[in-house]
């Protein structure tokens, strides 16, 4: 990159359902660019710098329009800054599905290293928290999500259930490995203020909770959640003047899949098989990019933030980011060493989507914010007890769409 | 009103998309497009081929009826209700596959059933109804496994 970035301050909001009639205090009513806006203000805070200092701004798009948001979920961004005040700043608003956080943040990144700008934000709002995702069209002749929904009634656990089983098959993951996931990326859960769910689970609980998508049960896959998160990125130099604990990101990087993948994505009816094209070949994209752009390997990783949306994803996705065989995941979780504070390589740190819910294009950004409180050593009680200095967090979405970043101590 | 009963109409099999799947047909097969120069499938079909390295012409685009046999690459039992636009009337816990077919794609569908269901077992393309009105019984295509003594 022609110049180099940090982050110079993180915000959220709490994760949940935005209102909870049960919890009003907690979950008011709130729109998502009202939701965006709680959390710009809390990474303005962090950062110590003002609104108008933000020279660029990108924003996540929402996915559901057709239920809710409508035109101003896709032009998210300027629905944002009409709340926030406009300043005449840049602002791009960009759709690319649960991968849009890493995505936005990308072009926040891009737009400062290239020198357009020294401050820029990526921000995102989503509210998806109403069970199985579906098709935001009626159109059967060229909507092909449409096609698929209607004619096989594919839910994205349905999906998770069908590549789970494959590797139960193929790599021996048992149904305890499953139950497993959720007891140890739940450890932290009661001590993250933005958590949705902060409780930690048992196994007999996890056995216990009801079959979803055979052999995936209730607790092994993610909800769906309201929520929002902002990050603001600047020149590495002036970086060091604003902060103290500027983090420096040495790769940010989308992926998309390669031709000849086996792997049926979500929206989609059938894939293209090639031999030796791998699966989940965006992720793997992705991932290796960020390596080749930070000149690290994945021994160099102290911490990571991955999409557990199921437990098959935490053994599928650890495999694209350490480059493992499927089966050595499970090892790995049944030895403690991907233990989320205790672990040799700590994973999910945040109680990852199981502790959050999917709060699609803002989930990203989420997981940047939990490294950076890791990395400067902010995390409290979920603080990880090994010495963190480099980060990486990666987030797959659908129809293809795959972001990851490795971040670092800046200072 | 009084006697018997009118004799029940057979109603009339609709695909719930048109132009998936040939029908109406004893054999129905999944409709795609093939590439002639490479020989890369779609489901459903495109007017181009999805390989980078094809010109992307639409005279190199040919349109095939797909193998009506493949093998279950894996499957699962959805046991909740997905929301509309899906529709199955009365809805009960039914499976979804996906199957790999000889030409070189695999390809979503429900399952006629949710016993006995094994990775790589050889399954059969046929019909069935999801819901009904008055008129019509709506259909999709549906994996079938193989029975052993058929095979």
């Amino acid at each position: 990159m022609e110049r180099d970035v940090a982050i110079i301050g993180v915000g959220m909001v709490r994760w949940g359902r935005y209102p909870d009639p049960k919890r009003p205090d907690e979950y008011p009513e709130r729109t998502m660019p009202e939701l965006a806006v709680e959390a710009i203000t809390n990474a303005l805070k962090d950062a110590k710098i003002s609104w108008r200092q933000i020279e660029a701004m990108v924003s996540g798009v929402y996915l559901w329009v057709n239920q809710q948001a409508g035109i101003h979920g896709t032009l998210s961004g300027t629905a944002i800054a009409n709340l926030m005040g406009y300043t005449g700043i840049p602002i791009v608003s960009v759709a690319n599905a649960c991968a849009t956080g890493q995505s936005i943040l990308r072009e926040a990144v891009l737009a400062v290293a290239s020198g357009e700008c020294d401050i820029a934000l990526a921000v995102a709002a989503d509210k998806s928290a109403f069970g199985f995702f579906r098709p935001q069209s009626t159109d059967g002749k060229s909507d092909i999500d449409y096609m698929r929904f209607v004619m096989c009634g594919e839910t994205n656990p349905a999906y998770w259930a069908m590549e789970c089983r494959r590797r139960m098959y193929e790599a021996g993951t048992t149904e305890e490995d499953l139950a497993l996931v959720k007891v140890v990326t739940s450890k932290p859960a009661p001590f993250n203020p933005y958590a949705r769910y902060r409780k930690t689970f048992t196994m007999e609980e996890v056995f216990k909770s009801p079959m979803v998508c055979e052999p995936l049960r209730l607790l092994e896959i993610c909800a769906t959640s309201d929520g929002a998160a902002a990050v603001i990125v600047a020149e590495y130099e002036k970086a060091k003047k604003i902060c103290k604990k500027p983090v420096y990101i040495n790769a940010v990087a989308v992926g998309t899949p390669t031709f000849g993948d086996p792997t049926v994505r979500l929206t989609y009816l059938s894939s293209n098989i090639r031999p030796g094209v791998p699966t989940l070949s965006e992720s793997r994209n992705a991932v290796q990019k960020v390596y080749k752009m930070a000149g690290m390997t994945p021994d160099n990783i102290d911490v990571i933030e991955l999409p557990d949306n199921s437990s098959w994803h935490y053994f599928a996705y650890l495999d694209c980011i350490l480059n493992l065989d499927p089966g050595e995941s499970e090892k790995l979780l049944r030895k403690g060493e991907t233990d989320p504070i205790t672990g040799r390589i700590p994973v999910c740190p945040s109680g990852g989507l199981g502790a959050f819910g999917e709060a699609v294009v803002a989930q990203g950004l989420a997981q940047v914010c939990e490294l950076v409180w890791q990395l400067r050593g902010e995390a409290g009680e979920r603080q990880v007890k090994k010495d963190v200095k480099v980060a990486l967090a990666q987030t797959y979405g659908y129809a293809g769409n795959n972001a990851a970043c490795i971040v670092s101590k800046g200072w | 009103m009084a006697g018997e009963a009118p004799a029940k109409k057979e109603k009339k099999k609709v695909p719930i998309v048109e132009g998936l799947f040939t029908w109406p047909s004893d054999k129905p097969a999944l409709i795609a497009s093939r590439c002639k120069k490479c020989g890369a499938v779609m489901f459903p079909k495109a007017a181009y081929c999805p390989n980078p390295d094809c010109e992307k012409n639409p005279e190199n685009i040919e349109i095939i009826e797909l193998s009506r046999r493949g093998k279950l690459w894996s499957w699962t039992i959805q046991y909740y209700a997905p929301p509309p636009p899906f529709k199955m009337e009365p809805f009960k816990p039914y499976a979804i596959g996906m199957v790999d077919l000889p030409e070189g794609i695999r390809v979503l569908g429900i399952l006629t059933t949710t016993e006995n269901l094994k990775c790589d077992m050889e399954v059969e393309l046929t019909v069935g109804k999801l819901y009904e009105d008055d008129e019509n019984e709506y259909i999709t295509w549906m994996w079938k496994p193989v029975e052993e003594e058929k095979k």
